[in-house]
């Protein structure tokens, strides 16, 4: 059997805030399969989007361990987790996130220029991307152009433009009216499919999550629902 | 290239603050470059004007001062009496001048062939440096009208009758009484003039003053004298006489024309039309300060003691003790001043520049009373507008970069600093994209240095065309320099007019701000440096930024 794509055991993330520390993270353990649709479910403030930070390689945790692919992040380089998030991992944000001063075309090749691909492969990767999500058309508008679905669809094309492993979405319905959040996770979800991409979602919004075969529920930090004793947290124990 | 299209797009798109920055950086390194051009600028004014001696081929200046005040030799430190009435008819128009020679007496040229003789002195050059009064108007009429009031003179005399002339009175007297009795009854005694008391004697009674009448002698009948009234003196006060006499002075110098490598002037300091010709005739050359304040100019004439001088030349005067508004060649000098072959001051040069102080501790030992003055104790006495401006900008020029360039850079840090802080979340987007820390900060680093490149582009524009700016519409500064008496008091006459002669000359210079590349480069550099050090600030506050905490800042 094929390792799991993430392992995390006893992942936690707290801050210090004041005197307090706040444990947004505490103690998870957890296996994530390769291709999966993986839906957090939780109340804001119950720790899904730390938890995202750290399956996304843009934190690390305070202690225990998050595995992915088999390495430690907290073990790896700045560098390194640079490349895992240009190279495996892409990102949707509630607030879109899309580059202000920069086109939709822009936008996409912002995440692959990284890469150090030539100017025209950037551009032509780009702009089939923003192809698959429709809005070829729309290339040289800038965010402020664009309606909120536009502009999370150009998020999911820059996400998905370097073909990641994992896509971590933070809320992606959560600025948008029903209708378009919808579209959105039509799009999402059959653009993963096509990709062979993994999706974690971690949302609040029930029927969002109604889509996932696996769903995942935190409370207060904590794994309340769907979480799993990995076997080398098991070991450890 | 995606990172410079995304740089052009982040300076294109925030246009305000882009703006903002690049005029902070542009008008700092601005103000950097004129202030530097400035100072050149005055640097080199000071080197013209201020830089006295050696600009005319002179290491040294020998006067010599008179022994004491009180004892000043006649021709010195003189004031100059004017009297009215020897300046012609009244109603008259009168130009005068006299020649005054300050605090400097005067000395036969040939002493000044001792001096040559002196070992390490190379050369000499003499010249005669001189105050002129000129005075002009009309000569006053002084003109007054008495009037006294009437006068009554009353006199009275009296004649003695004579024996015979009473015994004729008698008989008369007595023939009339004879022959008219009555009459001579109750009639007072009465006298008309001229007549005395001596009457009493003749009393007896006249019966009317006709009978007395009748016999008076002819010789009282009718009186006269003659007489001398005693002298007598008026005192009536005199208005001063009003007239329109001007009195001006300039500084004149004798040039030496027979050398011009060295003299009072020289043909180097000429700023238009021609050195004096080697003949000294009757042409003179004007400092560019009286020239201009005197309206004269190539071609003009200059009057003095009626001679007329041709202007040949406007000169740039070296400042110092010797430098004069006017210059006339020696001989004519001399001539109208009735100083023939005299002279009050001596320029030396040196044979090498390390010889000039023992050159002047030589002339000293052997002149006692010789005044000799080198190149830096000259300068020292020299003041005025240039010579402010020219401290000023050397204690402030400097402070006044560093200030503004310290703001600038402060600006463009700060600046950069706050669209950081606006683009917290945008950094942490691009970590989350995978752009490493370098990435992030070269692309921020490099949109500052392009600011500073182009801050720098205006800011050399802008200084440029301050500077030339500042060129074509540069303020004159002057400076002057003061020589000749100053502790003499005035004397005043009752028509005399005194006044103390001191010499000043005054030499303009107009303000240049000239460029040179390195200043610009030295700007642009600036301006280069100012955007580095925002970008490195604004980038490493970039790279601290944990790619999460920077997603979290809210916006």
């Amino acid at each position: 059997m094929a390792a799991p794509l993430y392992e995390l055991c006893g992942a936690t993330r707290y801050f210090e805030l004041g005197s307090a520390t706040i444990k947004a993270v505490d103690g998870v353990d957890l296996n994530l399969d390769a291709e999966e649709f993986v839906a957090i479910e939780g109340p804001s403030g119950s720790g899904k989007t730390t938890l995202l930070q750290l399956l996304g390689a843009l934190d690390r945790p305070s202690s225990g361990e998050v595995h992915f692919e088999g390495r430690d992040l907290g073990e790896l380089s700045d560098g390194e987790l640079s490349e895992l998030r240009l190279r495996s991992f892409g990102f949707i944000f509630q607030q879109f996130n899309l580059l202000s001063t920069l086109s939709a075309l822009q936008n996409v090749e912002a995440g692959l220029a990284p890469l150090g691909i030539a100017a025209a492969e950037l551009r032509e990767r780009s702009l089939a991307m923003l192809s698959e999500v429709g809005l070829r058309d729309r290339s040289s508008h800038l965010p402020n152009q664009l309606s909120g679905g536009e502009q999370q669809r150009v998020a999911i094309a820059r996400a998905l433009s370097a073909s990641p492993r994992v896509v971590l979405a933070d809320e992606p319905t959560g600025n948008l009216d029903s209708q378009s959040g919808a579209d959105v996770i039509t799009l999402l979800t059959d653009l993963a499919s096509k990709h062979r991409t993994t999706i974690i979602v971690a949302t609040h919004d029930a029927e969002l999550a109604a889509k996932a075969p696996r769903r995942l529920a935190m409370h207060d930090g904590r794994l309340v629902n769907g979480g799993e004793k990995s076997p080398r947290a098991t070991a450890k124990r | 290239m995606f990172y410079l299209s995304y740089l052009r797009s982040e300076l294109l798109r925030r246009k305000g603050r882009t703006i903002l920055t690049l005029l902070g950086l542009a008008l700092g390194v601005a103000l950097v470059i004129v202030i530097s051009a400035l100072s050149r600028g005055l640097d080199q004014a000071q080197k013209t004007a201020l830089n006295p001696l050696s600009s005319i081929g002179t290491d040294l200046t020998v006067t010599v001062q008179p022994r004491g005040l009180v004892a000043g030799s006649g021709f010195a430190n003189r004031t100059v009496l004017t009297n009215l009435a020897n300046l012609g008819k009244p109603g008259q128009h009168f130009a005068r001048d006299t020649f005054s020679s300050g605090s400097q007496v005067t000395f036969p040229q040939s002493q000044a062939k001792l001096i040559e003789g002196l070992s390490g002195v190379s050369q000499i050059s003499t010249g005669l440096t001189l105050t002129v009064q000129h005075q002009e108007g009309t000569v006053p009429k002084i003109t007054a009208t008495f009037k006294t009031a009437a006068k009554k003179y009353q006199v009275s005399g009296q004649t003695r009758p004579s024996a015979a002339d009473l015994a004729k009175m008698a008989a008369c007297f007595g023939k009339l009484r004879a022959s008219n009795p009555q009459s001579g009854t109750g009639n007072s005694q009465s006298s008309t003039g001229g007549s005395s008391s001596q009457g009493g004697s003749l009393t007896g009674g006249f019966s009317s003053s006709e009978t007395m009448r009748k016999c008076m002698p002819a010789s009282m009948r009718r009186f006269r004298q003659t007489f001398t009234a005693p002298g007598q003196t008026h005192t009536q006060q005199v208005n001063t006489p009003q007239t329109n006499i001007k009195t001006s002075s300039y500084t004149i110098g004798g040039v030496d024309t027979t050398h011009t490598n060295m003299g009072l002037i020289t043909p180097a300091q000429v700023t238009s039309g021609r050195f004096l010709s080697e003949k000294g005739g009757l042409e003179a050359l004007v400092a560019n300060a009286y020239a201009s304040s005197h309206k004269l100019k190539v071609g003009s004439t200059l009057s003095l003691k009626s001679t007329r001088f041709k202007v040949v030349g406007i000169v740039q005067a070296p400042l110092g003790g010797q430098t004069a508004d006017v210059y006339i060649p020696l001989k004519q000098l001399q001539k109208l001043a009735g100083q023939k072959n005299q002279i009050n001051v001596l320029l030396v040069r040196a044979t090498k520049s390390s010889a000039v102080g023992a050159v002047q501790k030589e002339i000293e030992k052997a002149y006692p009373t010789a005044q000799v003055a080198s190149a830096k104790q000259v300068a020292d006495q020299i003041s005025g507008s240039l010579v402010d401006a020219s401290n000023l900008a050397k204690s402030l020029g400097l402070a006044l970069s560093i200030i503004a360039v310290a703001m600038a850079f402060m600006l463009a840090a700060v600046l950069t600093l706050s669209s950081i802080a606006k683009r917290v979340r945008e950094i942490g987007t691009l970590r989350a994209l995978g752009w490493t820390r370098r990435l992030v900060i070269r692309q921020i680093a490099g949109e500052s240095l392009m600011q500073g490149v182009l801050g720098g582009v205006l800011g050399v524009a802008l200084g440029i065309a301050a500077a030339a700016a500042i060129d074509a519409f540069g303020p004159t500064l002057s400076a002057s320099s003061t020589a000749g008496g100053s502790n003499q008091g005035s004397a005043r006459g009752a028509f005399g007019f005194g006044q103390v002669l001191t010499r000043t000359a005054t030499s303009q210079v107009t303000l240049k701000a000239p460029l040179a590349a390195s200043l610009i480069l030295i700007g642009f550099a600036l301006a280069l440096l100012g955007g580095l050090l925002a970008g490195a600030a604004g980038a490493l506050r970039a790279a601290r930024l944990r790619p999460a905490d920077a997603l979290r800042q809210v916006e």
